[in-house]
């Protein structure tokens, strides 16, 4: 089979699980919905908006022909406009959603940093007091409402210490940077403006800090098992009985082969933290994909909600395929045709 | 530890939900609160925003409502809301995923692939889109909430019963003339029962975590009825002054979602010793 098959295979089964999520929603908003022109025309439409919405957005075709538009609609990424903000919900997204990205980007990677060496010092100490500590500790992270996290973040560390702000992107004083590729770091990087890559810096530590702590509770625990199932395995014993000190056959051995398992809980964690962006972002007024999903559900925005979901939904399954290729190449068991 | 968490909480909410159906059937609704220290519904404006007192244990909402009794109060929803959830999921995963293990083939394809569809969703934003389509009401957000969990039941049955295929006695059922059904519904449910029971319990926290934030975003149930999710929200205007008012609720969720973690993990080491 080799990798590139596996790669093919797998990216051509993505593309099918994009097109069949859309169909999914498609089925939802206009077939599910009790009156899909009005929803989607927003609460305070006139009769004659609610109409043009209608022949707009062929309402009163058959279904197979609005499927056909919707389903190419959303693959060009064109969404409709959005009846609270009087834009296309692709320009809303293409602004808000490289924030989050930021936001997922940063979490995602200390999120792995912190799982991986809590993981292995769980293993490393089972069953004793570090183990259990190690397992409040994500418990806590794991069961707590992210907006309790971002809360409690937000009391210690804003409003009592002063350390952080407690809202938006960065000191609204700051003009934002030259618009090139949507990332506010980028942006604010490639145009040399230090403030406010600094501020805007700050203002994300908070949720990221919260949104680490909410996921990397599900690494903690496949690093831990998968380190246990390796330090059971001969080549730990061989590097014990060579000489090799006990400590350093831990934590060198057991962990590089302990991280394949972490690979394909890399992508639930990305889905996780989107659905976790959305709360911590509002508590935060960050203003990021999060809080134009929940502008969007308060204004009974339609258009800009499902767009939301379908664009999330796409990169959910892209970094699944990215995860997918990414264990082939680390484990050569699944691409010769396991 | 956990379990003494789950049976309070579960205990509780079943004798407070009692309460409350028999009131409303009975036209009596003091019969909701006559086991709680005050009248959740209560309203006195010059006891807006109290902090937490002997008077008031967790403090006073911007109502003057006793914060803690709307706690007990809104429990037996979120217990209600978990159990219908898990029920749910739980039913129609076993109804895919059991065939799908069983009878291989087809059938799982099919299960298997419209699970990854279902899956390739974040769980929170399948069921804001469902509710937005359907109805803005705690009944929406049960049924969103089946449709996001049924997947993970499902591969969990079909994998459950992949693992019990094989063995010894399933082809001695298999000899004994019964039928796929018969055998589905007779040995591998039962076997299959114990991993199971440990997820299940798990994900009633998680289920309870998931509608908080739904009812946090002002999915769950309207006003004046308290539940804990919209409890924080409402709080938000008044943080940080009268922190207990957005805090406390997020810590009881919290804690109610650990015992059930704690009872899952439990469960599931039993489980494993037994195996």
């Amino acid at each position: 089979m080799g990798l590139v098959g596996y790669i093919i295979r797998r990216a051509l089964y993505s593309i099918l699980l994009v097109i069949l999520s859309v169909l999914l929603v498609f089925f939802l908003t206009h077939f599910l919905a009790p009156d899909p022109a009005a929803v989607w025309a927003g609460p305070h439409a006139a009769k004659s908006v609610v109409q043009a919405i209608v022949s707009e957005y062929h309402f009163n075709d058959p279904l197979y022909v609005q499927a056909y538009y919707f389903v190419t609609g959303a693959l060009t990424f064109n969404f409709g406009i959005s009846p609270y903000f009087k834009q296309p919900v692709s320009s809303l997204i293409a602004t808000y959603f490289p924030r989050t990205l930021e936001l997922t980007f940063f979490a995602m990677v200390i999120s792995v940093l912190v799982g991986v060496f809590t993981g292995a010092f769980a293993a490393a100490h089972r069953n004793k007091k570090g183990d259990y500590s190690v397992r409040l500790f994500y418990l806590i992270g794991w069961c707590a409402p992210p907006f309790l996290i971002s809360l409690i973040l937000q009391l210690v560390f804003s409003y009592k210490l002063n350390y952080f702000p407690t809202s938006l992107l960065a000191d609204p004083a700051l003009a934002t940077p030259r618009f090139v590729t949507g990332f506010p770091l980028i942006d604010g990087l490639l145009a040399g403006d230090f403030p406010y890559v600094e501020s805007h810096l700050i203002h994300m530590a908070l949720p990221v800090i919260a949104l680490t702590f909410i996921s990397f509770g599900l690494i903690t625990r496949i690093m831990r098992s998968s380190m246990l199932e390796s330090l059971k395995a001969d080549y730990v014993r061989t590097a014990v009985m060579k000489g090799v000190g006990t400590r350093r056959a831990v934590y060198l051995h057991a962990l590089k082969n302990s991280l394949i398992p972490v690979i394909t809980v890399i992508a639930l964690t990305f889905a996780y933290l989107i659905a976790g962006a959305v709360v911590v972002e509002f508590v935060f007024g960050y203003e990021g994909m999060g809080y134009l999903i929940t502008t969007a559900l308060y204004n009974y925005d339609y258009p800009t909600l499902v767009g939301c979901t379908m664009v999330i939904t796409i990169s959910v399954v892209s970094i699944n395929l990215v995860a997918d290729v990414m264990y082939a190449l680390v484990d050569p068991r699944v691409r010769l045709g396991g | 530890m956990g379990l003494i968490i789950v049976v309070a909480f579960y205990g509780w909410s079943l004798l407070e939900g009692v309460l409350q159906f028999a009131g409303m059937v009975l036209h009596m609704s003091s019969l909701g609160w006559v086991l709680l220290p005050s009248d959740p519904f209560k309203i006195s404006l010059n006891q807006a925003l109290l902090g937490p007192s002997p008077a008031h244990l967790m403090g006073t909402d911007d109502l003057g409502r006793d914060i803690w009794s709307r706690i007990l109060y809104a429990a037996p929803v979120d217990a209600g809301v978990s159990v219908l959830v898990i029920g749910g999921g739980l039913l129609v995963g076993s109804l895919v995923g059991l065939p799908a293990g069983y009878f291989g083939g087809l059938t799982e394809e099919v299960s298997m692939r419209s699970t990854d569809l279902f899956l390739a969703f974040p769980a929170l934003i399948l069921a804001l889109v469902i509710e937005s389509t359907l109805g803005r009401e705690a009944v929406y957000a049960v049924l969103a909430l089946v449709v996001v969990w049924w997947p993970s039941y499902a591969r969990l049955f079909r994998g459950e019963t992949l693992r019990v295929k094989s063995m010894k006695f399933i082809d001695a059922a298999r000899l004994s003339d019964l039928s796929g059904l018969e055998i589905i519904r007779r040995h591998i449910v039962r076997s299959t029962f114990n991993t199971i029971v440990s997820y299940a319990t798990i994900d009633l926290g998680s289920s309870i975590l998931v509608y908080s934030v739904l009812s946090f975003l002002g999915l769950g149930i309207p006003p004046p009825a308290p539940e804990w999710g919209s409890m924080v929200s409402f709080g938000l205007e008044y943080f940080p002054q009268s922190w207990w008012y957005s805090l406390l609720p997020g810590i009881v969720i919290t804690i109610v979602v650990i015992g059930t973690a704690l009872l899952g993990d439990g469960l599931r080491d039993v489980i494993a010793g037994e195996q």
